[in-house]
This record gives structure tokens, C-alpha cells and sequence, in this order.
């Protein structure tokens, strides 16, 4: 994985002595909060509901082993003993104290981590396909360019102060495991028709309260090219778009006002100028940030998986949460961070040093983060699978539910979160207590939850979505169908009348219920059915006929 | 504020060097529960009560106050919104946050009403979700 050069390290270091500096500042009351605040929220400091949250960018979802270890560390000492793993692969600790951050950042410097830009009109953390550089769908890994892009965009002073947050996703596969049809810019790495290696770039996606799906303005961009084609399309955003109105900044709203041609005409004009200038990619720079990420050494025939017990738990993880590898003889592993009626994405400080252990002693010391809100460990040997297992049985995080309806993808809520007005994780938590026993029949499905209308739980892209409104004061839930983040994209649509707290959880139940009664069988997955059938018989399961 | 009787208003903000939430009492100190707070029982008074939030926010020892609606039974306070009531008694679901370490100074949760804020639970016999104390990590 990528390591700091003196640069990136004396660049952190600075950065951590200038927010000490204006903590300080603040705490003496030499600085408003008017004036902290854009301070703070460069640096990811939230003021949340309770107290502070400090969200820390873990670059496209790649952690080292020391890395994880540190989080643990942090969590214990500075924090109340948990992380909270986002969907946009980062890191939250919510109790941090104000005086005590700097000395988190210090620390967290120390492994080559920050929280820069993880806030903030500014293009935020890069994510990528959890799976890179061990899956054999991809062409290449894609992290270098998820890196070469970090490095172009943090502190980029013309991009500091953009009309909105901005999300660049990537990945290397036909499917589509990092949802870049949901990003400002969603990126696909693949072979060119003349066989270089290149990119379709997809913008204007994104979530929120007002979703769209990105539109592919280009399908075959070579791969020296893709800072100098970013660029062109953060300077279209960044002179068209609005800041007069917060609900109308971000560049989805502009491509949607005037149109995906109209925006990508500008694009290529303001590229056709830039393009063979300094942020042309020589080929070399490209080897040299690509040799930070190269495969680690694998045994070119690992030993075969010795005699085990017979164990259906095992056998049913293994089916689940291990997937194929680049590499003969060996996984990869997903743990996921939801035991049944869990809460998704929390690790305890022990858990997250567990798995940091796990990562030294059987997958080369690297750990992934996904977008789902799970870790991964990304190289496994097959004849370690039994051993990890046992160990993730130990430390409570064996569930073998991967992508399963009890995976499911939720915000803090309003348990946590300022802006939300519903919670998302007690509904998680009932949600899949009460489907884990039917969890294998049911199949692949996936349940996200927003608490509230800016999506940070995926609703608009769940198979069955779950957005927390406030009516009248107290909590209520809208209900979506149909909805992928996937290579086959689709936003959901809304059922009709939102439910109660307990409605909700009934309605999910009622869904599922419909739809295993009108399933062909169980090859047809729920999005399959669903797509099939259309809306109205799960309508009329929940609400009767019209 | 509202004009239905039992309505009133208090103050609220974090805690500027951790975020606490706090709420002004009649010593003048904001303070982490609801005992001896400061109630706003008409519309000037709700006025002194966010001048005295904006002074002390400009002297910083508070951000972001505002007033809270809440109804008053007997006595005792009740946030009127969903959202008020979690932010007073804490996140409902710290007992089951794995690894959860609590802090020295608890919530002030005795300030709500029992059930006030929690998700019941499911009639199914689900695991109750509602706070309580912090679980044995599993590790």
C-alpha cells in the first residue's frame, strides 16, 4: 500500500501543528464559532448531536494492520471504546473531545492517516472497490489512480472552496461493487479499444434529497489523462455551479439543469486546452505510484487446506463471506460488522485489534474497508480460512450473512447524527433479528436506511430502502422499493405512506414475505422478482387494494 | 412558542471544549441535565432566555443555543420532538455498542420520562433496543 514520502509526512505534520494552533485559539476564545467552524470541518470535526465527531479518511478503503491497531488504540483512549465504519469507508469516533483532537491527529499521523478533506466543499475521500487488487474481475487495481488522484486533489487551492462536497468513486470490474453511479464522478478503469488502459467517466450522480443516477460523458479516456479530465470537470462545476442555494449546489442539479451534452461539451472545450499540459501522467509516475500497491507475495502453491471438523456454520461462511481470488489458493474475506440485531459498522477497540492481528497472521497485513459498512480481508490462504473463522466466531463477527438481508447499511441517525430525524440503527437492529432465521431463503438482498432525507444510508439505491422523516414531532419511515447501487443502477421508487417505528419493521417483513411467495425460485433474486412483477403486488401487500 | 397550555421553553447548547449538551440553569450555568433549568413561559421570556444564549455564546462557553419546546407535566420536563428527547437522554442504543466504555458523568436520562425516547420492543420478543447499561464487548 501507498507510504508517505517526506513530503506527504512533513504536509500532515503541518497540517496537525496549524488545527492545534486554531483549537487553541478557539478554546480561548480568540475564535467565534463562525470562524472555526470551516476550520473544524476541513479537518472532519463535526459538532453531531451529543458531542463532537471526528470522521477520519481511510483512502479508498485501504488500512495496514499498524493502521487498524492505531484506530483501536485511539477508540480506547480518546474516545468511549468503538469506531463507527462509514458508508464512504472512513472512520467516525463520536465522543472526541474538542482539546483532544490534535493529539488524536497527532497520533493518527504517526501511521500515516489524517482527517483532511474529509469535510467540507472539497473533493472528499477517493473510494474504491473494496475487492481491488485481490478480485481476478478487475482489468488492474485501481487504487493507484484512487491515490494519484488523493494526492492531486488534497489541498488543491482551486477545488478548496468548490459550490459543494464533491465524491469521486472507482473501480476495475464490470460489477460494480464501489456504486460510482452514485458519485459526483464515478470512474471505471478498463481496457481501451486500442488496448492502453483507460477509464468511462460517469458524473452527476448522487444521493440526497434529490437523487440522480450519473450519466457516462465519456467511454474511452486514456489513463495519462484522467487528472487533466477531472480538472476540466471540477472548473465546468466550479464556475456554473450554484452557491446561492445549498439544495441546489451540487454538480448532479447543474448536469440535470442543462443537460449531460451541454456539460460534457463544456468539459471536452476546457480539456482540449489543458490536456497536454502538467497534469498529463507520464507512464512512469504511473509505474512508480502503481509499485506501492503491488500484489504481496503470495505462495505460488500454497499448501492444500488440511482436515477439519464438519462444521455447517463454517461451510455456510465460507459460502457467504469468501470470495474468489486473483490468486490460486487463496480468498478473499468479508467480516462483517453485522452480527444479528447489531448495530452496522460499530468495532469494538478489541475487535478492531483482533482483526488487525488476523490481517498480520493470514492476509499479509492489509485490511479493506467497504462501502457496506463491513472490513475485509483481502488475502486469504484457503487452508487459513478455519483458523480466521474461529477466530472471528471468538471476537463475535462470524455472522455468515454477506450481502444477505441482515446486511444491511444504516446512518447513525438520529442516535448520533444533527441533521437526521428519525433513527436508522434500532431499525436495523429489529430488522434483522427479525429476518435472520429466513435469512439464507430469502437470498441476496439488500435493506439500506437513511434516518434522514441526505441519505448517508443508501436508501435510494436499496432493494428495500428505509428513509426516518419527523412527522408531528416524532419519528416516521417512507418505504422504497426497487432500488442498486450496482452495475445495474436503478433508484428506488416509494411505496406510498410511511410507517410507525414498529410498522416499519412489519412493512420490511411483508415485502420480504411477497416476495418469497412470487418468486419463480430461489435463483430469482429479490431485485429480479421485483423488476418482473413491478410494484403493485408488494403495494398491495402493505396497503391492501385501492 | 407554542399557545397550548403546558408549552415552555428552555436553552440548550453544547459544551464548547466537548460537545456536551447542556442547558442553562437558574445559577446561570449551563449544566448537563434538566434540574433547576431556566423555563421560558411566554414570548419575552423565551427573548431574555436567547439573548442570554447568543452573550454566552460570544463569550464561549456554549455553541450553536437555541430554545427547546417542551411540555410540562407535573413538574417534569418532556421535549415535545422525537429528536430533543434523544438528544437529552443520550443514543438509545448505547447498550448495545460493542466495546462501549462510558463516560465518568452519565447522561441525564432520569430527566425523561420512562420509555420517552426508546423504541419498545418488537411484540415479537425481539432484544429490546432501548438504552441500558453498556454491554460486555466480546472480545
Amino acid at each position: 500500500m501507498y507510504r508517505y514520502d517526506e513530503f506527504d509526512a512533513e504536509f500532515v505534520r503541518q497540517r496537525v501543528a496549524q488545527f492545534r494552533d486554531q483549537v487553541q485559539r478557539r478554546l480561548r476564545g480568540e475564535l467565534t464559532e463562525d470562524e472555526f467552524k470551516p476550520l473544524r470541518l476541513k479537518n472532519g470535526v463535526y459538532l453531531q448531536l451529543h458531542a463532537y465527531m471526528l470522521r477520519i479518511a481511510i483512502p479508498y478503503g485501504t488500512l495496514s494492520a499498524r493502521q487498524l491497531r492505531k484506530l483501536a488504540h485511539l477508540a480506547r483512549t480518546y474516545d468511549r471504546g468503538f469506531g463507527h465504519f462509514t458508508t464512504r469507508q472512513n472512520l467516525q469516533f463520536n465522543w472526541p473531545k474538542l482539546s483532544d483532537i490534535p493529539d488524536i491527529l497527532d497520533e493518527l499521523a504517526e501511521v500515516e492517516m489524517h482527517a483532511i478533506q474529509t469535510s467540507g466543499n472539497n473533493v472528499r475521500n477517493v473510494t474504491a472497490d473494496h475487492f481491488a487488487g485481490a478480485t481476478a474481475e478487475e482489468v488492474v487495481d485501481p487504487r493507484p489512480y484512487a491515490e494519484i488522484i488523493r494526492q492531486w486533489s488534497s489541498l488543491h487551492p482551486e477545488f478548496s472552496f468548490l459550490p459543494r462536497k464533491f465524491k469521486i468513486g472507482i473501480t476495475a470490474s464490470e460489477h460494480d461493487r464501489a456504486a460510482i453511479q452514485t458519485h459526483d464522478i464515478g470512474l471505471q478503469l478498463r481496457r481501451l479499444a486500442d488496448g492502453g488502459l483507460g477509464f468511462a467517466v460517469w458524473v452527476g450522480g448522487g444521493q440526497g434529497r434529490t437523487p440522480y443516477l450519473a450519466k457516462k460523458i465519456r467511454d474511452q479516456l486514456p489513463e495519462a489523462d484522467i487528472l487533466s479530465y477531472i480538472e476540466a470537470i471540477l472548473r465546468v462545476y466550479n464556475l456554473h455551479g450554484r452557491r446561492d442555494n445549498i439544495h441546489k449546489a451540487r454538480i448532479k442539479i447543474l448536469i440535470n439543469s442543462i443537460g449531460a451534452d451541454v456539460f460534457a461539451a463544456e468539459v471536452e472545450a476546457e480539456w482540449a486546452r489543458i490536456k497536454d499540459g502538467v497534469l498529463k501522467l507520464p507512464p512512469a509516475e504511473i509505474e512508480r505510484i502503481a509499485g506501492y500497491f503491488a500484489a504481496p507475495a503470495f505462495a505460488a502453491r500454497p499448501p492444500p487446506a488440511g482436515l477439519r471438523p464438519a462444521d455447517r456454520s463454517f461451510d455456510r461462511w465460507v459460502t457467504r463471506n469468501s470470495h474468489a481470488h486473483k490468486q490460486p489458493g487463496y480468498a478473499i474475506v468479508t467480516i462483517t460488522l453485522k452480527p444479528i440485531g447489531g448495530i452496522p459498522g460499530d468495532a469494538s477497540a478489541a475487535q478492531m485489534e483482533a482483526i488487525a492481528e488476523l490481517a498480520e497472521r493470514f492476509s499479509f497485513a492489509e485490511v479493506r474497508v467497504s462501502h457496506e459498512q463491513n472490513l475485509v480481508l483481502p488475502h486469504v490462504r484457503l487452508g487459513d480460512l478455519w483458523a480466521v473463522y474461529q477466530e472471528l466466531k471468538r471476537i463475535g463477527l462470524a455472522e455468515a450473512n454477506a450481502g444477505l438481508v441482515t446486511d444491511i447499511i444504516a446512518c447513525p441517525g438520529l442516535d448520533y447524527c444533527a441533521l437526521a430525524n428519525a433513527r436508522s440503527i434500532p431499525i436495523a437492529q429489529r430488522i434483522s433479528a427479525r429476518l435472520a432465521p429466513r435469512q439464507e431463503q430469502v437470498g441476496e438482498l439488500k435493506i439500506k436506511i437513511s434516518g434522514c432525507i441526505n441519505a448517508c444510508g443508501h436508501h435510494h439505491v436499496g432493494a428495500i430502502g428505509i428513509l426516518g422523516v419527523e412527522k408531528r414531532g416524532e419519528e416516521h419511515y417512507q418505504l422504497l422499493l426497487g432500488g442498486s447501487g450496482a452495475e445495474d443502477a436503478a433508484l428506488a421508487s416509494i411505496t406510498g405512506p410511511g410507517f410507525s417505528p414498529d410498522g416499519i419493521v412489519d412493512a420490511v417483513e411483508t415485502v420480504v414475505d411477497t416476495y418469497l411467495k412470487l418468486r419463480t425460485g430461489p435463483q430469482e433474486a429479490f431485485l429480479a422478482a421485483y423488476t418482473r412483477l413491478g410494484a403493485q403486488p408488494f403495494k398491495e401487500a402493505l396497503y391492501g387494494r385501492a | 412558542m407554542s399557545k397550548t397550555s403546558g408549552h415552555v421553553q428552555v436553552l440548550t447548547a453544547n459544551r464548547l471544549g466537548d460537545g456536551t449538551v447542556v442547558f442553562l440553569n437558574f445559577d446561570g450555568d449551563w449544566v448537563a441535565s434538566l434540574t433547576g433549568v431556566v423555563i421560558a413561559r411566554s414570548p419575552d421570556e423565551a427573548l431574555g432566555l436567547e439573548a442570554r444564549g447568543r452573550f454566552d455564546a460570544g463569550r464561549n462557553l456554549v455553541v450553536d443555543p437555541y430554545l427547546v419546546d417542551m411540555r410540562e407535566v407535573k413538574g417534569a420536563l418532556l421535549p415535545l420532538r422525537q429528536r430533543e428527547r434523544v438528544r437529552l437522554a443520550g443514543p438509545s442504543v448505547l447498550g448495545d455498542v460493542p466495546g462501549y466504555l462510558a463516560p465518568a458523568a452519565p447522561f441525564a436520562q432520569a430527566d425523561v420520562e420512562p420509555g420517552g425516547q426508546g423504541i419498545e420492543p418488537d411484540r415479537r420478543g425481539e432484544p429490546r433496543q432501548a438504552s441500558g447499561p453498556a454491554r460486555k464487548e466480546a472480545a
